[in-house]
């Protein structure tokens, strides 16, 4: 049987930091990944931040991957941070720039394919020197161990292999985490339900639509009725020549009043100010005469679809930041300008004002203060990131990827050390990653409320009138807004705990009633110049890339249970149907979310198999 | 080892151009290696894995920027690539082809130990060029190649081959055979390589084939008929006794099945749907 130091189980952004970082202490580490490449299992909302807590200390990206700065392919740089209150065309918008840049270095906007590929590429030239590297395509199904303690890793592709220890960070479905019995299965009240569509955009109309410089961003945040009742919200993010625009809520509000994912999404599309923010001119195709041989048919739609192809490319690039000469730009110009004449004169393409999606897609988030692990290993595998439960949800502050990087970096330590004594025991490998998590200053965020952060909010809040959140919120509101009180204010809260703080202020009242009533009180109206045509879920999941299993990695285990009836509704792909009361599964379009894990023997696919995202 | 392969059309919607008469617009069609050229450079790829072979890759096409043989290097790792371009090499048949490419894979530095092959190409579809370019270097022809394992020892070879002979189920032959030899590989080949180091070593060269291939030009070698030394009588239009007199379309075959427009949204028409489909399942099965 081959031997390995370490294994590192899933290849986001913190199994990946994980590899860097071993890599750069120059131990011995092979990661396997699922999916066929990659970054095309990952996908997140995106910001990812860089931090620079007063207390405590985190590792940052830029910091694990030293040419982060000069090289990543992240999005843009998040200069804006608004918030929005909803009702039908109003829109009440608070900023909560300060609010974003609390102890921060920088938040960028990221799409995880691109990103997590380049991770890989930094990592793995490293990885290499050390024997090690990574393997996609892999998936791990079970662990054993020797008598020795050393671990034996079984997957689906590979013969078994021995590691001395593993970093689990296989997101927030972890398999190897349940099969362990290191943690439970994650239950609706612990998680957040994502869903997210990528849509299309030109550069330079993104920098001018946003009021934002070139390579600089904004993020909007969205409550009120596009929430259609539900807890969570909205976010539009700008990327560089695309915008992430999501729907975050959580589960067991879902639960309670099932609505489909896409829907909320949808509510979130026809919303006035962002179906003007993604709106773009698209050509239309005109029907081909029916009465034509087919062969000429054919050949149109054809020639059509190359056409329209050029057009995009070509405009893509014109408006675009890529650096040209005047002549260039020239060039560019008269081939758009020739093309468009070509599809309109030629082959009656119109043109009309509609958005362009490009890609759909959904996970689950777990909502740390609710579900981080607390005794973060098992024997010797020790869970990081998303995996182990972590990620910080408070209000607008939403930040999981640098604390899945901290995480791998703090995890890589661990195992590095314990590869130094040649001790991989609980007392010794263990404990001691336990420790260094709960040193973290992002744990310190999921346990307890920070009262600075808390004060930017508070005067962000300023212009609300005091009646419209006194009546709910008053004598808190009262105590917060004084220095003195607050503080006391702030320490009874965390004496009280999250566990009880939190089912008053994240309920309906703080993301759908108050933010309704702000809109149509204090709200600007947004006039609608066209409704944008949006994708039904059939057209999002057919346009998804795919490599089908022919054996289902779902099983139902009850098809009469309620939860299994709700997921009906609240699956995203909407694999879920019922028939003669019993619930069927499809399993061909599932876009590996886990929300029907609950009540499911739930796998990821095999290697390679599943969806593929494009973005991320 | 050698593989050889061809730049064909890439018959993808978006790529592809018609003439108004329904012919191939060749100028305005983009080109792209051949899909069978593809699993034949994936299957040279095996060997380099597993028994650390070198691989050249051979092309002769028209293009000087030839695509073919960057995305080919980009999918077995090749060290050499090997062009053959001359005005005196057009218009050649299948014949004419294997004569050029045989003389290119004589030129290769070292000896071949394995020549690959895709099956056939897309845009000609005759599967003859492989066996003749075979026949020419004097190396035995293995065809319909799944899978193979060389013996580094004894210098043999074993591969599978799938066979399909009409009304009679799919054999599948294992032949052992000393080397060099001629591969031309199935369409429905596919390595597995079930071990971390091999793995490890896959990604390893998958990673250098990609910067390798980036800079493709450094490793081309561009041959005429003249630096190939050929025998002018054996190449191109002169080399070639094939005589194309007329093209004729692929007539439409009679359906001889009864089709039956369902409504998807009709719960009615489904459940009949469902009923035919179980009917013909259960008439499969055999008791």
């Amino acid at each position: 049987m081959e031997k390995y130091d370490v294994a590192i189980i899933g290849g986001g952004s913190t199994g990946l930091a994980a590899l860097k970082q071993l890599s750069n202490l120059g131990k011995q580490a092979i990661l396997l990944e699922a999916g066929s490449k990659i970054g095309s299992k990952n996908i997140s909302g995106g910001i990812l931040y860089s931090k620079k807590p007063r207390k405590g200390i985190v590792t940052n990206v830029e910091q694990v991957f030293e040419n982060f700065l000069d090289d990543a392919p992240f999005e843009r740089k998040i200069t804006k941070y608004i918030l929005h209150s909803t009702s039908k065309d109003k829109v009440y918008s608070m900023d909560l720039t300060a609010a974003h840049d609390y102890q921060a270095n920088f938040g960028y906007s990221v799409l995880l394919n691109k990103l997590n590929s380049w991770f890989a590429k930094q990592a793995v030239e490293t990885a290499q020197k050390f024997g090690g590297g990574i393997i996609p395509g892999v998936h791990v199904k079970s662990v054993k161990w020797n008598e020795d303690g050393t671990a034996i890793i079984q997957t689906d592709e590979l013969d078994e292999f021995e590691v001395k220890a593993i970093i689990a960070a296989g997101g927030v479905n972890s398999e190897i985490a349940e099969m362990t019995g290191a943690r439970p299965k994650f239950t609706p009240m612990q998680l957040y339900q994502g869903v997210k569509v990528i849509v299309k955009l030109p550069e330079k109309i993104i920098d001018e639509r946003f009021g934002v410089s070139s390579g600089e961003g904004a993020a909007h945040l969205f409550a009120g009725d596009v929430t259609l009742n539900h807890i969570g919200g909205g976010f539009l993010y700008t990327n560089r020549n695309t915008l992430s625009v999501g729907a975050v809520y959580h589960l067991d509000s879902q639960l309670r009043n099932p609505t489909e994912p896409y829907r909320l999404i949808d509510a979130l599309l026809k919303n006035p100010m962002v179906s003007e923010f993604i709106k773009d001119n698209v050509p239309v195709r005109a029907d081909i005469d029916k009465s034509l041989p087919q062969e000429e048919q054919l050949r149109i739609r054809f020639a059509v679809t190359k056409l329209i192809k050029t057009w995009y490319d070509v405009r893509e690039n014109h408006l675009s930041s890529n650096e040209k000469d005047e002549q260039a730009i020239a060039d560019i110009k008269a081939k758009l300008s020739f093309v468009q004449e070509q599809m309109t004169a030629k082959y009656n393409v119109t043109f009309k004002t509609d958005y362009v999606e490009a890609e759909y897609g959904a996970k689950l988030i777990p909502d740390g203060k609710r579900c981080r692990m607390k005794k973060p290993f098992f024997k010797n595998i020790l869970f990081a990131g998303d995996a182990a439960g972590r990620g910080i949800f408070i209000g607008p502050r939403i930040e999981g990827l640098n604390v899945g990087i901290d995480d791998g970096v703090r995890a890589a330590n661990a195992v590095a050390r314990a590869l130094d004594k040649n001790d991989f025991s609980e007392s010794f490998l263990g404990q001691y990653y336990s420790q260094s998590l709960e040193e973290s200053p992002y744990t310190m965020d999921m346990k307890q409320i920070d009262q600075d952060y808390l004060k930017i909010f508070l005067d962000a809040a300023r212009d609300v009138p005091k009646d419209i959140i006194g009546s709910r919120y008053g004598p808190i509101l009262k105590m917060m807004s004084n220095r003195t009180l607050r503080g006391i204010a702030v320490k009874f809260a965390n004496v009280l705990g999250y566990d009880k703080l939190l089912p008053m202020i994240e309920s309906e009242d703080t993301y759908v009633k108050v933010p309704i009533e702000l809109a149509e009180r204090l709200g600007k109206s947004i006039p609608i110049s066209y409704s944008p045509s949006i994708l039904s879920i059939a057209d999002r999941i057919s346009k998804l890339s795919y490599n089908d299993d022919h054996m289902p990695h779902i099983k139902i285990r009850d098809p009469d249970s309620e939860y299994m009836k709700k997921m009906v509704i609240l699956c995203p792909a909407k694999c879920y149907s019922e028939e003669g009361g019993k619930i069927m599964l499809q399993h061909e379009g599932c876009i590996d979310c886990g929300t029907c894990s609950q009540e499911t023997d739930w796998k990821h696919p095999r290697g390679e198999k599943g969806v593929n995202y494009q973005y991320g | 080892m050698a593989v050889v392969v061809k730049l064909e059309p890439d018959f993808s919607e978006g790529s592809i151009s018609y003439n108004p008469d329904g012919t191939l617009n060749r100028n305005e069609t983009k080109s792209t290696l051949g899909p069978h050229s593809r699993i034949a450079a994936q299957a040279a790829f095996y060997a380099k894995v597993k028994y650390g072979a070198r691989i050249s890759v051979a092309s002769m096409s028209g293009h000087v920027a030839n695509t073919a043989l960057q995305q080919a290097m980009q999918t077995c790792d090749a060290e050499v690539l090997h062009l053959y371009n001359d005005v005196l090499f057009a218009g050649a048949d299948t014949l004419g082809t294997a004569e050029t490419l045989k003389a290119g894979i004589s030129k290769m530095e070292g000896k071949m130990d394995i020549v690959f092959s895709g099956h056939r190409a897309s845009d000609g579809e005759t599967g003859q060029t492989g066996p003749q370019i075979a026949w020419k270097l004097g190396f035995p022809f293995l065809g319909h190649v799944i899978s193979y394992d060389v013996n580094l020892e004894k210098r043999t070879i074993t591969v599978k081959r799938l066979l399909s002979l009409q009304g009679m189920p799919d054999v599948i032959e294992e032949v052992e055979a000393p080397l060099p030899v001629f591969i031309a590989i199935d369409p429905s080949y596919k390595h597995s390589f079930d071990t971390v180091s091999e793995r490890l070593t896959s990604e390893k060269y998958q990673r250098e084939a990609y910067e390798r291939a980036k800079n493709y030009k450094d490793r081309l070698q561009v041959f005429n008929s003249e630096k190939l030394g050929v025998n002018r009588g054996l190449i191109g239009l002169a080399g070639s006794p094939t005589i194309v007199y007329d093209v004729q379309r692929v007539p439409k075959g009679k359906a001889t099945r009864h089709a039956e427009v369902l409504d998807g949204s009709n719960p009615e028409h489904i459940r009949k749907a469902v009923a035919r489909m179980r009917e013909a399942l259960s008439a499969m099965v055999t008791k």
